[in-house]
């Protein structure tokens, strides 16, 4: 008899339970290895085990999040002030901007001349949500979606504010929204990893900011929480694809051996590493089937590159990540991260907003309506927006035709829509130079607050022990999650 | 798990101990600071009630502990108490006390309610080694302090591995590759007492001990290729990567190279060695971005330097305490400002400018330079000085021979060889112009009458102007493989004058041919087949002075490239920006040679020339040299003395010392051989980022809630109150603090490193927190051995190789991996040791093993960072357009095959495949790696062009080493994989796997090729391609047994 076969497994309930026995292994065990291990053939009862630290059941199932990196300027798109018109190239006034802190890009311009959208608004929906004409698509689904004018953030460049609104500090090493979900509520799926990035490539690239693995990263959660970033180019997982010349027969037959081998190795030595080497080994080979079919879209029907648009089927573009995104949701991941980048808008607003808009516009609809007709809109949730906003006054040069917007973190839009938010819903609202909010302010913290809470946390308990202290995501200033925009 | 720990600490403790004692660090602390000391402890901001629990006199002053009367204290009467209003923990309060805990802290003030210092503020005495039973396991102290604790567990220790694995341990362990096959077979054979010891001593002598050791350093440095933020450009600092290594490996003391790197700069006449050191505190990541506010950062790069430096020597999370006090710890906000004033005053700019080598830096020669570069400036003094003598000397001598008006002695040196075509221009009074063309004099006819002007090697020279051209159809007819220089004297009129001064170029033909350029002012010359596809363009960098008389240049070597193009001025070769870098194409042009235009365009009017020359070949810079200055001299020497000016005079002298004086001319020849020697060396040589202070002394402020724009009260640098003071001898800058670390009554420093190299060897630390030995941090599984260790390792003078020795040497170290269900339920994680450490080598390690094993490893040690296989797309995904390390082009050679620290870190996308192994970022210090096991880590080890490349070299070396069976070739690899035969059951496999494998590869030939075609490396052509295709995926799969990834 083969030295395999003969082997039975080992696993006690005891060394498992060993294993799980703090919650931190626990949910590292189920993230990135998925509920296979748990469901293991002699382990009747661990699939009851399920890592879930939720103090409520959450509507929200899945997280789709479109990071506009850059910043998005609110004024050209959701946030309409038809009074500026007549303010054309007048200094802002300084009741208006109270010596608030600018960018070096800027402070040392003699004057802060507005500049008025160039672009025409219309009112859609029941909502009655103002509309820039950049977005034709959105505007035909406003009574999906919640916009939130009045989003407020306190830091001004790209790096920390990308930081900031991804993990709630602007310092660099805290676990990001979707390692403290993979963290809460662990993984749906066997086959794919718990929390997904995808980059995508924007049409236009003038001005590209730097996004770094460390966006992504798991902070002090176990490494097990942090993004698998999908790519567009060559294998969508590093390392996926088996060698040239050797087929899935032949990596099957050498894992055969490998596992047969690991198997003797720990009759011997009785390490439980081991066998959790054993099982991810086949995970991986279960993933090199899986990945290649969630990113094989040559089976979609045609419907749904009209629906998303024909960019869909061009790897790399943002409809292409957006379809992807679904896919992934349909298969269990929990938490797709997709950046679409060139937002920030310093110059030749009029060039180039466009093509940033005709990048998300289509695909943004294609992806709200495919997940509603597929029933999973009420189960995920799909957010968008930047880090910060951007100034109603020009940077650099100005024309009615043409300008640039410097960053302005002091309000910003931005929109969610599913996952148990408040269809139909236009919230905050800011003055007539969309500089400062008026009504309804919802600082990022509170952002997260309201998202922890549609996944089923109360963000004051969600918490790690780290150095000693109970650290989380909404930081240590008291948030709010904000009722208003719950269904 | 916390109480797991507790649980072992209480019985070792039971060993000294009477069992119900409670004891304030063990039992107590634990409880009020995970429940009262937000509200109640060091924090002043957050306090409550100004009640502190964690300071004994207070809370008796507040009544509310009275020691020994647990009954009339408030704090005991209300954690009892079921009165919402008044218990404590508040009711919605997440912490909450379990009966167990109320008991305990009832028990506690019963018993007086004793307090203790944190036990890591408290200087390690060497304690007195425990008894044990098991005496004869005991080999060194450490043994006494595991085996009691195992002893008092009820636990053995596991036996002795064999040698096999202790060979393979030692020199993982030791130097992070596995060992050679031979020094295996040596040690087994070895039958003397102390073959352990010899093995021990054998690896520690090893070069690739330091860089083993440096691996680990590096981390906490937080050492890498790149700035970090936005753009994260290059960052040439690997000196200090190279210096971290050298110094394990000659062994520098603990407390010195600690010094050196925190502060060599302040040392006095420092090293450039120590000053390379102070790399450690240029590894923080920088920024260029656009739009930033300076000060945000520096706050920024000195709370990083002061955290990083509280980690790796203190164990503190001061951190933890930037916006508040800290919640813990007794360490105050303005400590840790005052702490970091310290590194608060560098004359280092905040923005890096995306340069790779961002001052301050120092120059650093290849090691093998060394010595030449130090002699060098002296010996390049002595020699100006010589060349200064001589010129002096040769004063009177020059006077007399011009006086006495020898021409002989006075005759210019003559044209070098190869001069095609000559135009003196030297009267400018008539349209006829006579010129030498290939060595025929002729004459020409101007189109119209030349314009003249007072000249400079002649008396007077040609102007262009609008409506002249002069032009030789046969001249300067060169293509691009053909070596030429062309120059002449030329004066500008005007500053920012562009056109051509001579050109033979066909400007409508895609301006083919070659031009001497003048762009706005500046110097230079295009080369052309197409604009703009297939061209040179070179121009020098800066302008010729309008109005006055320049000698210009240019030569080309013919080799198509702008590195083969000079441009010179008045001799010297100019600073050049190469605008053009591409020609392939033939650049003959139809067109004449024409003065001041191209063919039809481009004209540079009034602009005065003299002197125009064409050689067929590139001039040396000394011909140059000497082709600017013979025709001036010769002009002056011919001229009358009483007409010579003394400016003209020295003029005069400097040439006749530079052509004619032979002493001067060797001076100077030995001159220019030095600093060519120096520049070489210059070339070859990399930077080294440093420390650097400022000349007043360092200040910081204190920063409300840590904004760098909420200044608080201002601070001189200082140490936690705490910790041992700041001597008054010790001066109040970053030598001082590097200095008090140092300390004998440093409670911290000496711990939290054994701590280190403890977990470096045993998975996990006696402190499993590395970066926190306070409040919050976890309890030490052996403090007594930790105490014992770190007295140790101070009284030993820091010394690491010895410390190491010991470690590994005790019987503890030397215990197979082998479990037990008995293990298992009391020692799961192995904290107790009662088993060899057995876990997942890091990431380097894995990659170095496989490049061990199959012979393709580099032994180069140091030198720049090396770019070997990875995914394409990986640094482009994140990378931003402009940045220098946006495109990964990968290196080729043995570049591929280094060891992995010399892998090229960019940090905002570390190496891909190390990073799936948990490499850390290196973006802020990383002092414990996680250790996960993941899916995506089998993806690398079986597919990664590295590893498959690694697995054929492997199997091609069993194929032909390993003799003609096949269990002979499986030992083979077993021997290189794992030290070991394989067993009988393990052969059943193999033998089975591998019928598999050449059956299908026999029949399939073309993926058998295509599997050998992966990696750079070319499969033995002697070998059959489908056997070594199916021993490649058989090695493949050995490289993946949890056996040979697992230390």
């Amino acid at each position: 008899m083969h030295p395999f076969h003969e082997y039975g497994r080992h696993i006690t309930r005891r060394h498992f339970f060993a294993r799980g026995s703090h919650a931190l292994g626990w949910a590292a065990l189920a993230s990135l290895t998925g509920s296979g291990v748990l469901r293991g053939p002699n382990i009747a009862t661990a699939s009851d085990a399920k890592p879930n630290l939720a103090h409520f059941p959450g509507k929200a199932k899945h997280i789709i999040y479109l990071h506009m990196v850059g910043g998005p300027a609110q004024m050209d798109l959701y946030d309409y002030k038809p009074a500026m018109d007549r303010f054309f190239d007048q200094d802002l006034p300084e009741s208006i901007r109270m010596g608030q802190r600018l960018t070096t890009m800027t402070s040392g311009q003699k004057r802060f001349p507005v500049a008025p959208s160039k672009f025409k608004f219309a009112q859609y929906g029941q909502s009655g949500m103002w509309v820039s004409e950049l977005l034709p698509w959105t505007a035909k689904m406003v009574d999906d979606m919640c916009f939130v004018r009045s989003m407020h953030t306190e830091a001004i460049n790209h790096e920390p504010a990308i930081t900031y609104i991804q993990t709630g500090n602007m310092n660099t090493g805290r676990p990001c929204l979707g390692a403290w979900m993979s963290y809460g509520l662990g993984s749906l799926n066997e086959d794919l990893p718990t929390f997904v990035v995808l980059v995508a490539n924007p049409t236009n690239t003038e001005q590209v900011q730097a996004i770094s693995a460390r966006l992504w990263s798991s902070g002090y959660l176990p490494g097990t929480h942090a993004g698998v970033s999908f790519r567009s180019a060559g294998d969508p997982i590093l390392y996926l694809n088996n060698p040239p010349g050797v087929p899935a027969e032949i990596r099957r037959q050498t894992l055969d051996g490998l596992k047969a081998l690991n198997e003797l190795n720990y009759q011997t030595l009785h390490d439980p590493e081991t066998e959790t080497r054993i099982e991810q080994y086949e995970l991986a080979f279960r993933m090199q089937s899986s990945v290649p079919d969630l990113t094989n879209i040559a089976s979609e029907p045609e419907s749904t590159f009209t629906l998303y648009g024909d960019d869909a089927k061009k790897p790399g573009t943002f409809a292409n990540t957006a379809l992807l995104a679904r896919r992934l949701v349909e298969r269990g991941v929990r938490f797709v991260q997709i950046y679409h980048n060139n937002w920030d808008t310093h110059s030749n607003v009029a060039g180039r907003l466009p093509d940033q808009c005709r990048d998300v516009d289509q695909a943004c609809y294609g992806l709200i309506q495919d997940l509603k007709h597929r029933g999973l809109l009420d189960s995920t949730l799909v957010i968008w927006g930047g880090e910060f906003g951007r100034t109603i006054y020009s940077q650099g040069g100005l024309s009615k035709e043409n300008y640039g917007r410097d960053h302005h973190p002091r309000c910003f839009t931005i929109w969610m829509a599913g996952g148990g938010i408040k269809s139909g819903t236009v919230y905050g609202e800011t003055d007539d130079f969309s500089y400062n909010i008026v009504a309804d302010p919802v600082h990022l913290h509170d952002f997260h607050a309201t998202i922890l809470h549609l996944l089923g946390f109360d963000h004051r308990r969600f918490t790690v022990n780290y150095q000693g202290l109970d650290q989380r995501l909404t930081g240590v200033e008291p948030a709010q999650v904000v009722k208003a925009l719950l269904a | 798990m916390r109480l797991f720990f507790l649980f072992s600490i209480a019985m070792i403790a039971g060993t000294a101990q009477a069992d119900d004692a409670i004891l304030y660090n063990r039992d107590v602390r634990p409880i009020l600071a995970e429940t009262c000391f937000n509200c109640h402890g060091p924090d002043a901001a957050s306090r409550r009630a100004d009640l502190r629990l964690d300071l004994r006199e207070v809370a008796i002053e507040f009544e509310a502990i009275v020691p020994g009367k647990p009954d009339e204290s408030a704090a005991i009467h209300r954690i009892f108490s079921t009165d919402p209003d008044e218990v404590m923990p508040p009711p919605n309060e997440r912490k909450q006390l379990t009966p167990e805990q109320k008991d305990l802290l009832k028990r506690w003030v019963a018993a007086g309610a004793p307090y203790e210092t944190h036990w890591s503020y408290v200087p390690p005495v060497r304690p007195a080694l425990p008894a044990v039973k098991n005496s004869n396991w005991v080999r060194n102290p450490i043994d006494a302090f595991i085996l009691a604790q195992l002893e008092a567990n009820g636990l053995e220790p596991a036996p002795e591995a064999d040698r096999r694995t202790l060979a393979r341990r030692l020199s993982l362990d030791l130097t992070g590759l596995p060992p050679e096959p031979a020094v295996v077979t040596a040690f087994l054979k070895d039958e003397s007492p102390d073959a352990y010891e010899r093995l021990v001593d054998r690896l520690l002598d090893s070069p690739h001990w330091g860089e083993h050791r440096g691996r680990y350093w590096l981390d906490a440095a937080r050492y890498a290729d790149t700035h970090g933020i936005h753009f994260d450009n290059f960052r040439e600092i690997w000196a200090y990567r190279d210096w971290v290594i050298d110094a394990f490996n000659r062994n520098l003391p603990f407390d010195e190279f600690s010094i050196e790197q925190l502060a060599g700069d302040l040392l006095p006449n420092p090293t450039l060695e120590q000053r390379i050191a102070t790399g450690f505190h240029r590894c923080n990541i920088t920024t260029n971005e656009g739009g930033v506010i300076a000060e945000e950062y520096a706050v920024m790069y000195a709370r990083d330097r002061t955290e990083t430096t509280a980690w790796v020597w203190l164990g503190m999370t001061m951190n933890c305490a930037t916006c508040h006090d800290h919640k813990f710890d007794p360490i105050t906000q303005r400590e840790v400002y005052e702490m970091s004033a310290f590194f608060n005053n560098t004359t280092q700019a905040v923005m890096d400018g995306n340069i790779k080598d961002t001052p301050p830096v120092v120059m650093v020669p290849p090691s093998e330079d060394r010595a030449r570069w130090d002699a060098l400036g002296p010996e390049i003094a002595a020699a100006k000085k010589r060349v200064d003598d001589r010129r002096a000397a040769a004063r009177t001598e020059f006077e007399r021979i011009l006086s006495a008006g020898r021409p002989e002695d006075l005759a210019p040196v003559g044209s070098p060889e190869g001069l095609v075509f000559h135009a003196p221009l030297d009267d400018g009074t008539t349209d006829q112009v006579a010129v030498t063309i290939d060595g025929q004099v002729a004459t020409t006819q101007a189109s119209a009458a030349l314009a003249a002007e007072p000249g400079h090697v002649a008396s007077s020279a040609y102007r262009s102007a609008a409506g002249v051209t002069l032009e030789f159809p046969a001249v300067g007819d060169f293509d691009k493989d053909q070596g030429f220089s062309y120059g002449a004297w030329i004066k500008l009129s005007a500053a920012d004058q562009s056109g051509a001064a001579l050109a033979r170029m066909d400007d409508q033909n895609g301006f083919r041919g070659w031009d001497l350029w003048i762009e706005s002012g500046r110097p230079g010359t295009h080369i052309i087949n197409t604009w703009d596809g297939d061209a040179l363009k070179v121009v020098a960098n800066e302008p010729l002075k309008a109005g006055q008389w320049s000698h210009v240049l240019v030569t080309y070597d013919g080799t198509g490239k702008a590195s083969g193009v000079r441009v010179y001025v008045n001799g010297t070769p100019q600073g050049t920006r190469v605008q053009r870098d591409q020609l392939t194409s033939t650049i003959r042009a139809t067109t004449p040679f024409k003065l001041a235009q191209r063919s039809t365009q481009s004209r540079l009017d009034g602009v005065a020339l003299q002197d125009v020359r064409i050689y067929g070949r590139a001039l040396t810079d000394g011909e140059v040299s000497q082709v600017a200055t013979d025709a001036r001299a010769a002009y002056l020497v011919a001229r009358p003395a009483d007409r010579r000016s003394d400016a003209e005079k020295d003029e005069l002298f400097a040439w006749w010392l530079e052509a004619k004086d032979q002493p001067y001319r060797d001076a100077i020849a030995k001159l220019a051989a030095l600093q060519n020697e120096q520049d070489a060396i210059k070339a070859r040589s990399t930077v080294a980022y440093v420390q650097q202070e400022r000349t007043e002394p360092p200040t910081a402020y204190v920063l409300f809630r840590g904004d760098y724009d909420k200044r608080r009260e201002q601070v001189q640098p200082g140490t936690p109150a705490i910790l041992p003071c700041l001597a008054d001898d010790l001066p109040k800058n970053r030598l001082g603090l590097a200095r008090w670390l140092f300390l004998p009554d440093q409670p911290l420093t000496a711990r939290v490193t054994v701590n280190r190299f403890w977990q470096e060897l045993f998975g996990v630390g006696i402190v499993s927190t590395p970066s926190d030995f306070g409040v919050a941090g976890e309890l030490p599984s052996h403090p007594e051995l930790l105490d014992w260790l770190a007295v140790e390792f101070r009284e030993n003078g820091w010394d690491i190789k010895k410390f190491f020795k010991l470690l590994v040497t005790s019987a503890t170290y030397r215990q197979a991996a082998v479990t037990t269900p008995l293990k298992l339920e009391r020692d799961v994680q192995n904290r107790l040791l009662s088993r060899g450490p057995r876990f997942r080598m890091d990431a380097e390690m894995v990659r170095d093993y496989a490049l061990a094993a199959s012979g393709l490893l580099s032994p180069k040690i140091g030198g720049p960072s090396v770019k070997p296989y990875q995914p394409d797309g990986v640094w482009e995904a994140v990378a931003m357009i402009g940045s220098n390390t946006r495109e990964y082009r990968r290196d080729s050679g043995e570049s591929l095959y280094c060891r992995s620290l010399y892998t090229f870190w960019k940090r905002s996308a570390p190496p891909a495949s190390l990073d799936i192994f948990n490499a850390p970022s290196r973006e802020v210090c990383t002092v414990r790696r996680e250790r996960t096991n993941t899916p995506l880590q089998a993806l690398v080890t079986l597919n990664d062009p590295q590893f498959v490349e690694a697995a054929r070299n492997l199997a091609q070396n069993a194929l032909l080493r390993g003799g003609d069976s096949n269990d002979g070739r499986l030992d083979y690899l077993a021997e290189r994989l794992l030290c070991r035969p394989f067993a009988a059951r393990e052969l059943v496999v193999l033998r089975d796997s591998l019928d598999g494998l050449s059956a299908y590869y026999a029949a399939h030939a073309d993926d058998a090729e295509k599997l050998l075609a992966v990696g750079e490396s070319k499969p033995d052509p002697t070998l059959d391609a489908s056997t070594l295709a199916a021993w490649t995926m058989l090695t493949n799969a050995l490289l993946n047994l949890d056996e040979a990834l697992t230390k």
